[in-house]
């Protein structure tokens, strides 16, 4: 028995549209949520133009998709994922199916790899594929089941309905982060901090796996079903909370020797949208974690990915820094109820910038007035001590082409720590 | 410091880890001090936050000590409602009121555990986080506080005066982890506090203590000998040994043992009769545990094991109970048996027990001999007084057979006797309905004994130290 996913209206629209825009083959990225009771797709988006690409496009590039992939696997809050691929193509169905399993798989290797959350048993592993033909406009959809590395194609439905996420409920909540990590003592690479930091960020993640989540104040059984959707057309949100305890420390030595210490201090605003197919309180709890640790993760990596400061080795004196993590922006996809997408805006970047990447990676045209920026409120940061006044301004001059390609930041900002640490190497006298 | 009420019978128990973790520029010993204790001050700060959450285990029942906030009942219910709630194995209690109310045999106390935990979520807007970076040569403290509050509350107690009372519970523990943490520092080493609950006599009662973690007993001497004058203690034996903490009700024991099978027992009541019993706790140990068939021939051996129960549970020694091996080893160090009398079934007496007593455990003991199991009758006024004095259990061995005694039940005027016998030869499992129904722990008369053999006990003597 195949899966079944039901499709928003919405979506059979921009497909056609495709269909009739653009020659050679077009690829995108398949949104929605992939529960045990149902599965819903309800946006899609193009993979972006790879201007820099040797042959202009016409052949499907498995790094470019997965990239595309991964980017906009931060910008879906909770409940929302990347589910599948589709193309669009004339192609030959049996070559198109080898093409779309392999991306498939690229794209669901690369999102993982970055996730901290450990899956579920009940976790669906299904990832869908669809294909389109332009001339004819039949769509062939098939699923593979990721987990299986030999996994044949298995046929599954194709249904479009309106309104499908109209009645979604959304649970959300602000929750307050507080890490503390020890540096090695001897310190000498930025690279030393980004691993501490990782590490610390997988316990707090398991920490909050843990987490007693209260739902509307109470701690309700599992399998209970939530009132969600039982309304059409009527938005419905749902509070949470969270309570954690401590990992319990088991080093014989309490006092230990460090080189400094990383914290990430502050609160972040948490989203995550159900179904509203009787959810259960056990699926809303899952989503919600899982988009409180990816939020954190996403933006601790995006800063990471910065190109950073460069500081001369300052023997004995203390050295501190504060960088402000970037705050999460949501923008409300049209015509599709209460749903969201979200992106992180650094302190010195504008809405406009926002509003353009929502433009290249979701294909999403959003005004600067549709912005939600009010959950989250940049803090204020304390100058840091190192000395480097004159840098800044030749920075920001640096790093602002760069981020209005986004993608082309992540590839580019990889050589460019390379090119540090190179260099890091050369003056360093350690 | 909480006074027992004897009527009361519910223990709320609150136990939560809280982090301490503090970055330590400078590891001399005022500024290590002071940054240390201003961790401390965050942390109590932290427990009289609006995020604290006290979480009745096994339930629903959620509470906000603090903004006073109960989810689940109502704050000015009395703690009986809280049973309600809980859901326990037992299937028979699950959703009534709890049986553990009635009474067995002594005062059944009860225990409710409350779990400690923070509210990370929070009313919105969010400030979003930002993320420090220290290079600097230092030091990181990073350790887990194990939070263990106990105090005592009647059944009619309100919901919100328990909690109170466990919050000022709490906050007062920090300050005592934050006393300790300090007196114990040495350089760098630090030891993490640790609280432990002893039951004292009246009128001290539920008493909570905080030591220092992995610090062991003999060090701590003149902590205890402290305590032992604050509470108005005898400084003739331990209260405050780690083996002396009070074992809670709900909590099983690991090993498996039954521990003081003689308490759920009626008491015979003689004309102008006392009874007088074995003080403290013991293990029952009896024929076929521990994978041992000595089945006809170990009846000594568990009886001793159970008198070395008693002595190690009431912190007068740190080791185990000794294996069967273990004993006849003993009597082959000190010279009274053969080297192949390890591994063999030979039966042992009154007379090896003392030996095995002293040599393992440093306790000495006194013989008593009747030379006819009729005597034993006029041995109520002795028997008493080891009972009143040292309160140890006793090994009878005679005949072909070894008994434990813990306890007599005496008159003075009439001679009446009973004795409170403890059966090695049980071979079954540990069932205290059986043990105690079919007799293998019970009352006997003076006719239990052979009334023509002769017999040797043994008294153990409890040592004088804290």
């Amino acid at each position: 028995m195949g899966r079944s996913y039901i499709v928003e209206d919405d979506v059979e629209g921009y497909l056609s549209r495709l269909c009739s825009q653009l020659a050679g083959p077009v690829t995108g990225l398949l949104i929605g949520q992939s529960t045990v009771q149902r599965d819903f797709v309800v946006m899609t988006t193009r993979t972006p133009q790879n201007d820099e690409s040797a042959d202009g496009g016409k052949s499907v590039d498995k790094e470019w998709v997965s990239e595309h992939a991964r980017q906009v696997s931060r910008m879906l809050p909770g409940g929302l994922s990347v589910l599948g691929v589709f193309i669009i193509s004339e192609s030959d169905a049996k070559d198109t199916l080898t093409t779309l399993r392999q991306l498939v798989f690229s794209v669901e290797n690369l999102i993982s790899s970055e996730r901290l959350w450990t899956p579920a048993d009940d976790d669906v592993t299904d990832c869908v594929t669809l294909h389109v033909n332009p001339k004819t406009r039949k769509t062939v959809c098939r699923t593979f089941d990721v987990k299986d590395p030999k996994s044949v194609a298995k046929p599954a439905d194709w249904k479009y309905q309106s309104g499908v996420c109209s009645s979604w409920a959304t649970v959300s909540c602000c929750l307050s982060v507080d890490l503390m990590v020890p540096l090695p003592e001897n310190m000498a690479f930025t690279r030393n901090m980004d691993d501490c930091l990782k590490e610390e960020l997988k316990v707090w993640a398991q920490q909050i796996e843990r987490g007693v989540c209260l739902i509307d104040g109470k701690k309700l059984p599992e399998d209970s079903e939530l009132k969600a959707g039982q309304k059409k057309n009527v938005r419905q949100t749902i509070s949470a909370q969270l309570l954690i305890t401590p990992d319990v420390q088991t080093a014989a030595d309490v006092v230990q020797r460090c080189g400094g210490c990383v914290s990430v201090r502050g609160a972040i605003h948490s989203r995550a949208f159900l179904h509203s197919n009787k959810p259960k309180a056990k699926l809303a709890e899952k989503l919600l974690k899982r988009d409180i640790v990816s939020t954190v993760a996403t933006r601790v990596q995006m800063l990471l990915e910065e190109p950073q400061k460069q500081n001369e080795e300052n023997k004995g004196r203390k050295q501190m820094e504060q960088s402000c993590l970037p705050r999460r922006v949501f923008c409300p996809v049209k015509s599709t109820g209460p749903l969201s997408v979200c992106d992180y805006q650094f302190s010195d970047e504008g809405l406009s910038e926002m509003t353009d990447r929502f433009k290249e990676m979701l294909d999403m045209d959003a005004a600067e007035e549709d912005l939600d920026a009010t959950c989250e409120i940049i803090a204020e940061v304390i100058e840091s001590e190192a000395t480097e006044e004159e840098e800044p301004a030749e920075e920001n001059e640096m790093l602002d082409p760069w981020r209005n390609n986004y993608i082309g930041v992540a590839m580019a900002t990889a050589v460019a720590l390379l090119a540090l640490a190179a260099s890091i190497m050369y003056l360093s006298d350690v | 410091m909480v006074l027992a009420d004897s009527e009361s019978a519910v223990i709320l128990r609150l136990r939560g880890p809280l982090d301490l973790k503090c970055q330590l520029d400078c590891i001399d010993e005022v500024p290590m001090q002071k940054a240390i204790s201003r961790t401390f001050e965050a942390l109590r700060l932290q427990v009289k936050s609006e995020s604290c959450v006290l979480a009745v285990c096994n339930s629903p029942v959620l509470i906000w000590p603090n903004k006073s906030v109960f989810e689940e009942i109502t704050p000015d219910a009395p703690f009986e409602d809280i049973f309600q709630f809980i859901q326990t194995d037992d299937q028979e209690t699950s959703g009534k009121r709890s049986t553990k109310k009635k009474n067995r045999k002594g005062v059944s106390t009860s225990v409710i555990n409350l779990s400690l935990m923070m509210e990370a979520t929070k009313p919105g807007p969010a400030s979003a986080p930002i993320l420090t970076r220290t290079v600097q040569k230092s030091h990181l403290l990073c350790a887990t506080l194990p939070m263990d509050c106990a105090v005592w509350s009647s059944w009619s107690d309100t919901i919100k005066d328990g909690c109170e009372r466990l919050m000022k519970a709490l906050t007062r523990q920090l300050f005592e982890m934050e006393k300790v943490t300090l007196q114990c520092m040495k350089g760098t080493t630090l030891r993490v506090p640790e609280p432990l609950h002893f039951l004292l006599p009246e009128p001290n009662g539920l008493v909570t203590v905080v030591f220092p973690r992995g610090e062991p007993d003999k060090e701590l001497e003149a902590q205890r000998r402290e305590l032992h004058g604050q509470f108005e203690l005898p400084d003739n034996r331990p209260f405050f040994r780690r083996a002396n903490a009070y074992h809670f009700p709900n909590e099983p024991y690991k090993d498996g043992y039954l521990r003081n099978p003689h308490t759920v027992l009626t008491h015979p009541t003689l004309d102008n009769g006392k009874v007088y019993l074995v003080q403290g706790i013991y293990s029952y140990h009896h024929y076929m545990q521990d994978r041992m068939d000595d089945n006809g021939w170990g009846c000594a051996y568990r009886s001793l094991q159970t008198i070395c129960s008693w002595f190690q549970q009431q912190g007068y020694v740190e080791r185990g109970v000794p294996s069967h091996k273990e004993i006849q080893q003993a009597l082959v160090e000190v010279g009274d048996k053969q080297a192949s009398f390890v591994g063999s079934r030979q039966w042992i007496g009154s007379i090896e027990v003392q030996a095995v007593l002293n040599h393992l455990l440093g306790v000495t003991s006194k013989i008593m001999f009747v030379s006819q199991g009729s005597e034993l009758a006029s041995k109520g006024r002795e028997l008493a007084n080891h009972f009143m004095t040292e309160g140890t259990p006793v090994m009878i061995g005679g005949g072909v057979l070894a008994h434990t005694i813990l306890g007599v039940a005496w008159s003075e005027t009439t001679g009446e006797i009973r004795y409170l016998i403890l059966d090695p030869h049980y071979t079954g499992a540990e069932d205290l309905q059986v043990i105690t129904e079919k007799g293998w722990c019970g009352w006997k008369g003076p006719d239990f004994w052979d009334q023509t053999a002769y017999y040797n006990l043994c008294l153990p003597q409890r040592p004088r130290v804290i």
